[in-house]
């Protein structure tokens, strides 16, 4: 699956390393380093971007541990198993007509910020 | 190997027992499936397992843990010391490796496995499996059961091959995004599912079926792939009519880029 | 450091009805396979062998002295395959077969001349382990060239298909 270059570049923004891979017909962007907002512990990790329908969401943002943040989230997703490494994620419905890449994660991330 | 022990299913093959004793099988999940299937597993010669539980007995185990007693739900055995008294108890100079965690947080031993028997008990859990065993060219064998009620109560459960090069449970119509997505929304809410000793035992014994048969080929099928449906009411187990309608052939959903360890692509 | 090898089933059939053809000239015949790595416990390696190269007949030499010889062509051919699956870490083993049953032996030739094509593979496909697999009508064994390191014997060679065969070196059973 391609993506459009200037999205991919803005994505390397976030992270230390972008790069792709696919399991089971599905195709991740998996971010190492991926820094996270303000008030996380720990302040980055690695992450996996799905940017296709997973798991009943539009889109799934996993993490390669449980994030502590400033407030409680449901961590429905706990050791998934998904190309030889175990993922985390917490329940946030990202509804967003044609979203970018960089919007997506950005969308995901607001999970940490706000209360909700 | 005492030829007077296994002489009874000598019908399985000249060198059935040499096949079978150089066979490494694992067995995730130890509970009511499990705990059928390793006993089994043990009577018929199999020497080199690998097993996974992190579970210990209670006392609502006891309606369906083979091997377990009352002084285990009080001492709260782990399951998996449990599944080793078994196989140890009939195969003394058996290699057990085993794991009282999820095997996701230890998967390396699993790779070395010609067959896993999946004793899950989620849909997530046996996609999961599946992909790593397609992904290490490992015989991937499910059973599961359920009880539901729709006019009244049926007892359900499944028994599914899924092979690398052969049809995978999405292809055979098992698997589903729907059936996925359904259940990730359940996370939570899914409550004890009702579990007894029978159904499970047909099961487990099914599943051991299928798997002597792929390290013997006794009954010459060379069947690579099943899903055997039961129906406890009727207690049938019949292949699915789902499977049997499919027109599929081939498995569009695993390719050789999904063998081995993940390579990432850099962007 | 354990060293185990799988494929599936059909493709060892693949593999036996091909190096079993007879050859106009050649004694035996000889292909290449294409093999991934996976990871095991304690350092461990698998190999999983994903493809069969055969050989053209017309890339074979008239040679009377060896089994099978085979031209540039050929190795070209398989140093192809190393370059076109360097992004999945994807190595080439040579693989013949012995006319026997047991547990096969690399002959004088085979340590002779397989090891020269070893440093080739691995300049191409430098994270790929590469190698010789060598059969037998009833058995198999495998020599790697991990990255950077000696050659090493596999302790198994597993068929993944029905009947399940795991070939076994002789010294761990």
């Amino acid at each position: 699956m391609g993506y459009p270059k200037e999205q991919v570049e803005e994505l390397k923004r976030y992270c230390q390393k972008l790069n792709a891979v696919t399991e089971d017909g599905v195709t991740y962007l998996y971010l190492e380093g991926l820094r996270l907002p303000t008030r996380c512990q720990p302040v980055e990790c690695d992450a996996l971007l799905c940017p296709e329908p997973k798991d009943g969401y539009p889109s799934r943002l996993y993490f390669s541990s449980q994030i502590q943040g400033a407030y409680t989230r449901n961590w429905n997703v706990s050791n998934a198993r998904i190309v030889e490494r175990n993922w985390f994620a917490f329940s946030w419905r990202v509804e967003m007509a044609n979203p970018t890449l960089p919007q997506l994660l950005i969308a995901h991330l607001s999970g940490f910020a706000k209360e909700r | 190997m005492n030829s007077d022990r296994y002489s009874r299913q000598s019908f399985l093959g000249a060198d059935s027992q040499d096949l079978i004793s150089k066979c490494t099988i694992a067995v995730v999940g130890l509970g009511g499936g499990g705990s059928h299937v390793v006993q089994q597993l043990a009577h018929i010669g199999f020497q080199r397992y690998v097993i996974y539980d992190y579970d210990v007995v209670e006392e609502s185990n006891l309606n369906r843990l083979v091997g377990a007693t009352l002084s285990d739900s009080l001492a709260e055995t782990p399951k998996l010391h449990l599944a080793k008294m078994t196989i140890f108890g009939l195969q003394r100079e058996a290699r057990v490796r085993g794991f009282s965690c999820k095997w996701q947080e230890n998967p390396e031993p699993l790779r070395e496995c010609q067959i896993v028997i999946g004793c899950v008990d989620s849909y997530k859990a046996r996609q999961e499996l599946e992909i790593a065993c397609r992904r290490y060219l490992i015989h991937y064998i499910d059973i599961g059961m359920d009880v539901h009620s729709k006019d009244q109560l049926v007892i359900g459960g499944q028994v599914i091959l899924s092979s690398p090069s052969s049809l995978c449970m999405k292809c055979m119509g098992f698997l589903t995004d729907e059936t996925l997505a359904r259940e990730a929304a359940q996370y939570g809410n899914a409550g004890e599912r009702p579990q007894v000793v029978w159904p499970n035992g047909v099961l487990a014994s099914t599943a051991v079926g299928l798997a002597v048969d792929l390290v013997t080929n006794w009954t010459r099928s060379d069947r690579l792939h099943a899903w055997l449906v039961y129906n406890g009411n009727e207690n049938t187990v019949k292949e699915s009519h789902t499977l049997r309608n499919r027109q599929t052939t081939s498995c569009p959903h695993f390719s050789d880029a999904d063998v081995g360890d993940p390579v990432l692509r850099e962007l | 450091m354990s060293i185990q090898f799988k494929l599936t089933g059909a493709l060892y059939r693949e593999i036996m009805r091909d190096l079993e053809r007879p050859h106009r000239f050649a004694a035996e015949r000889v292909g290449f396979v294409s093999g991934r790595m996976g990871s095991l416990s304690a350092g461990g390696k698998l190999v999983l062998v994903t493809r069969y190269h055969c050989i053209p007949d017309d890339c074979y030499i008239d040679d009377p002295d060896v089994g099978a010889r085979v031209n540039s062509e050929a190795i070209t051919r398989a140093m192809h395959a190393v370059y076109h699956g360097r992004s999945l870490r994807e190595g080439i083993f040579h693989v013949h077969l012995h006319q026997h049953h047991g547990e096969p032996v690399p002959s004088k030739t085979d340590w002779r001349e397989i090891p020269k094509i070893m440093p080739g593979f691995q300049a191409v496909g430098r994270q790929a382990a590469h190698g010789m697999i060598l059969l037998s009508a009833d058995h198999a064994v495998a020599w790697v060239w991990l990255p950077g390191g000696e050659p090493t014997i596999s302790d198994s060679i597993s068929v993944i298909g029905i009947p399940i065969r795991v070939f076994e070196r002789k010294a761990l059973q």
